[in-house]
Order: C-alpha cells, then sequence, then structure tokens
C-alpha cells in the first residue's frame, strides 16, 4: 500500500515537472490583427490611470506573437484587450495562453 | 500524526489517475494571470498558473493540506490551554 | 480603507478580506457542527463579495477540504470519527461520484441537464427535511409513550432492519458501536455518491442523514465520519478545479484562517448538543437551502442569497450560543469541583 503511494506520487510529481518549462512573461495590450499563425498585439504598461481604470495605459509597442500552439479563449478580434503569457524560443515570441479580457467577465458564472 | 501522513498521501495518490484523464479535455475558460505586477512568492504561484497548471494544482492541494493540518493542531494546542474537557462527551444520546 | 483590501493575484481584483475571514467562520461553525461542507453556503457570500466567479468552484472546494481537516482532527479527539467505517464507505463514495459525473454527461448529451439536475436536488433535500421532522416527531411521540431503547429514546429505525442483512464480510466498527454487512456501508456511500456526483455538490448535506438513519450510527460520529469523507473528496475536487485553474489560493488561505476558529466552535458545541438537537438544527438548514435553490431556479438571485445569508448568521449564532454557554457551565463546575 505505501509503496504503491509513494510510486503513484513519484510519477505524478515528474509529470509535473517534466510537463514544460518555467518562467513565462506575460504581455498586455489592444489586439491589432490575428490569424492562425500570429497576432500582434500593441502593449499596455501596467500603470493604472482614471482614464485607464482597467487595463493600462497604450505604449505605441507593437509585438507580434507565435499563437500556433497557444491555449485560446474566447477567439480574440482586433480591439480586444489581450492578456499573453509567452515564452522566447530564439527570435519568436511563443503565446502559451491567450486570454480575453475584455470579452471574458470573471465575476460571471462559467 | 502518522495516520494522518499516511491518509494524506493516499488521498493523493488517488487523485492521480482520474486526473489525468481529466488533464487531456480543454477546458472553456483561459485565464492569465498578470505577473507583470507581482513579486515573489505570489509571482512563483501566477508563473505557475500560467505554465505548469499541473504542479499548480499539486501545490495548491499540498498547501491547503498542510495548511489545514497546520491550524487544526495550532487550534488543538490553543482550545487545550482553555480548560476545557475535549476528550469526552457527557451527553449520550443517539 | 485600503488595507482592507486584498489583492489576488491570479484573479487581478481586489477583494475584502475580512469578508472572506467571515464566511470562513461561519461555515466553519456550521461545518463543524454539522459534518458538512457548506459548498452551497460560500458561494452566495462569495458572490456578494465581488469575488469572481470562475474562480468560486475551486476556491470553495479547496477552503472545504482544509476546513474538513480542521474539523476532523477535533472530531478525532472527541472520537467521533470512526476511520474503518470513513475508510470503507470511502470506496463506495469515490467510484459513486465517478458515475453521477458520468451520467451528468449523458444528460448534458441528451440536453436536459440543467433543470433535471436541480429537480432532483430539491427533491432530495425535501426527503431529507421530511425524514428529519419526522423522526424528531416520532421521538418525540415515542417519548411520551414512554418507549425508550438503549440508546434513548428514538424514531425512524430503518438501519436495524438493515443491519439483518448478513451476507459477509460482516465488519464491527467500534467508535459507531455497530456491527453489519460490510456492503451496507459500501452501498449507502456508492449511493450518496452518485448523488453527489450528480448534484455537483460534496455531498455532506446527503451523508451524514445516510449515515444516521441507514447505517445506524450515532450523530455525532455521524458528523465526524462524514467530514473525514467531506476532506477527502474536497481534497480531490481542488485538485481537479486547480488543473482546471479555477481556484485563487490566497482566497483560500485567507478563509482557512477564518474557519479554523469556526470550526473549534462547531466542534466544540456537538460536545453540549443532544443528538436530536444536532438534527433539527440540520434540518433547517436544508430546508433553507431547498427554499433557495427553487428560488434561484426562478431567477429570484437576490431573494436566495440573502436567505442563505441570514440562515447562515442566525444557525451561526445560536451554535455559537450552545458552545458558550457549555463551556461555562463547564469551566464554572470544574471551579466548584477543586477544593481550593
Amino acid at each position: 500500500m505505501k509503496k504503491t503511494v509513494a510510486i503513484i506520487t513519484t510519477l505524478l510529481l515528474m509529470a509535473a515537472f517534466a510537463a514544460s518549462a518555467l518562467a513565462a512573461e506575460v504581455a498586455q495590450g489592444r489586439c491589432v490583427s490575428i490569424d492562425a499563425q500570429t497576432l500582434v498585439l500593441e502593449e499596455f504598461d501596467t500603470v493604472k490611470t482614471d482614464a485607464n481604470k482597467h487595463y493600462g495605459n497604450p505604449t505605441g509597442i507593437e509585438t507580434a506573437f507565435d499563437v500556433s500552439a497557444a491555449k485560446i479563449g474566447i477567439p480574440p478580434e482586433p480591439g480586444d484587450i489581450l492578456r499573453i503569457a509567452y515564452v522566447i524560443k530564439g527570435d519568436a515570441k511563443q503565446a502559451i495562453k491567450v486570454m480575453n479580457v475584455s470579452k471574458q467577465d470573471l465575476s460571471k458564472k462559467k | 500524526m502518522k495516520k494522518m501522513l499516511l491518509l494524506l498521501s493516499a488521498a493523493l495518490g488517488w487523485t492521480l489517475l482520474p486526473v489525468l484523464a481529466f488533464a487531456g479535455g480543454a477546458s472553456e475558460l483561459v485565464v492569465v494571470a498578470d505577473t507583470r505586477v507581482l513579486t515573489g512568492m505570489a509571482k512563483y504561484f501566477a508563473n505557475l498558473y500560467n505554465t505548469n497548471i499541473v504542479l499548480f494544482a499539486l501545490w495548491a492541494t499540498v498547501l491547503t493540506a498542510l495548511y489545514g493540518c497546520f491550524l487544526g493542531f495550532l487550534m488543538d494546542f490553543i482550545m487545550s490551554r482553555s480548560g476545557l474537557d475535549l476528550t469526552s462527551r457527557k451527553i449520550v444520546e443517539h | 480603507m485600503e488595507f482592507f483590501y486584498m489583492y489576488m493575484p491570479i484573479a487581478g481584483v481586489d477583494v475584502f478580506w475580512p469578508g472572506l475571514v467571515l464566511i470562513g467562520f461561519s461555515v466553519g461553525v456550521i461545518g463543524g457542527f454539522f459534518g458538512m461542507g457548506g459548498a452551497w453556503m460560500v458561494t452566495p457570500g462569495l458572490n456578494i463579495l465581488g469575488f469572481p466567479m470562475a474562480f468560486a468552484i475551486g476556491t470553495d472546494m479547496a477552503h472545504i477540504a482544509g476546513k474538513s481537516m480542521i474539523s476532523t482532527i477535533r472530531h478525532s479527539k472527541f472520537g467521533n470519527v470512526d476511520y474503518k467505517l470513513g475508510l470503507v464507505m470511502l470506496a463506495g463514495t469515490m467510484v459513486g461520484i465517478e458515475i453521477g459525473a458520468q451520467l451528468v454527461m449523458y444528460l448534458e448529451r441528451l440536453g436536459i441537464v440543467g433543470s433535471v439536475v436541480r429537480w432532483v436536488y430539491v427533491c432530495f433535500l425535501a426527503l431529507i427535511t421530511f425524514m428529519v421532522f419526522y423522526d424528531y416527531a416520532k421521538a418525540v411521540s415515542n417519548k411520551k409513550k414512554g418507549i425508550t431503547g438503549e440508546h434513548g429514546t428514538e424514531g425512524i429505525t430503518w438501519y436495524k432492519t438493515l443491519h439483518k442483512i448478513n451476507i459477509p464480510p460482516m465488519m464491527h466498527f467500534h467508535r459507531a458501536g455497530i456491527t453489519c454487512s460490510a456492503w451496507l456501508p459500501i452501498l449507502v456511500s456508492l449511493l450518496t455518491g452518485i448523488l453527489a456526483g450528480f448534484l455537483g455538490i460534496g455531498g455532506g448535506l446527503l451523508r451524514m442523514p445516510a449515515l444516521v438513519y441507514l447505517i445506524g450510527s450515532p450523530t455525532h460520529v455521524s458528523v465526524g465520519t462524514d467530514l473525514f469523507e467531506v476532506m477527502i473528496s474536497g481534497l480531490y475536487g481542488a485538485f481537479t478545479y486547480s488543473m482546471k485553474g479555477r481556484i485563487e489560493l490566497v482566497a483560500v488561505f485567507v478563509m482557512l484562517t477564518g474557519a479554523a476558529i469556526g470550526a473549534q466552535i462547531g466542534t466544540v458545541a456537538t460536545k453540549y448538543s443532544k443528538g436530536y438537537g444536532i438534527r433539527v438544527a440540520f434540518g433547517i438548514a436544508v430546508l433553507c437551502c431547498m427554499i433557495s435553490i427553487i428560488l434561484k431556479q426562478y431567477h429570484f438571485n437576490a431573494a436566495s442569497a440573502v436567505l442563505i445569508l441570514s440562515t447562515i448568521g442566525l444557525i451561526c449564532l445560536y451554535i455559537c450560543k450552545i458552545m458558550f454557554q457549555g463551556a461555562a457551565k463547564e469551566l464554572r463546575e470544574k471551579k466548584q469541583g477543586q477544593p481550593s
């Protein structure tokens, strides 16, 4: 009994650690364009002012993300505010998850 | 104490099988934690949330269990100082 | 004012943390006293605090697991937890929850899941409420007639018939003080498990009365053993919902801190309360839960939340009263007992 538990726990731990790289960056901003491969985002900063209470202010920097392997929530359209978790692989910024901040009301059920 | 540990590990082991089946199915809700505004512990866990949800779930379960245990024994210690008899009850009724 | 707001790192919102502590506290009191998880009580509370509902399920589950652990430790000191019975039932509960979940998916394919689940829930709550009060009425009338069993006056004694089934292996449960076929608790837990999985609840609400009426375990042992069960299924639930990203750990910890104190009060109160006192209060809680679900079905959301929260408040106060009166009396008696 104890042995089985130990084996199962170890396997689970290994599965957990092997799953993926640990460090990811996060970017938030307005979606400029999107297709199956790439998503261009105008990045926002993290300063909250009265004019931009929720999302921060536009910085004017446009960044392209590779979204071919990303897990995407509500399908983004140009103009939506998105939050992207990504890893840098070589020159490309590879998105892991894309959250549609403006269309996903977290206070609603489901 | 030993019983508790055994139970904990049993519970952990037991969670494995159905969970692996669950992991395949995609959930309709995608949330990205904003790690840009976080530091320290919170940043570590938010980062895990974004990148490695399995490890995050594991941490969440283990930490909840540990904190529950910790609070349970701490409260037990405090209550034992109150002078109440906490090991027996007088009223016998079905 | 800033001090009272806490940043939730994953949801990215500020939440009024004393509110979280208060929810944890009251659910701790009630859960420790009745031996249930109380997921149905946490959600409307979180809703009112403006907590993101997307994270409610996992947060709820993890908090319940931790809280049940605290209560189980305390109940275990009283000898209210029958681990053997708990472990035997665990097998049935797990299989049952899985079957229940599959059933829901089947209904989902048929496209009739929502209202069916809700009405089944209401029916069962009605049944439990009826059973609790019928049992109580019967016990009262038996008492008047002077009929008393070895455990005092009793109402419903179905378990006595069920204990006559002697399919091996027969098992003796020391704490609960019963001997029966091992298949009885397994079958009962399987049934409550199926229902719990089907309804998407922890199942304490169903298992506690099932332990009392069908297995014949004393009320206090039912509460303790049920909490043990709730703890394990809560941990499991916390894990699966975390996997789906539906958890806010910071909120779990804040709520647990409140629950730790509440659980002590609720659990110690069982010491000063008669078995029937616990059962009747439980019946009232279940009744209110039922009404609130009916209200929700007809979209009176505010009324339903008000009803649940005021019920929680009142029951919580009632339990606190039992606990503090009992404790004060015991301490007074202790003082008088000492010669100095």
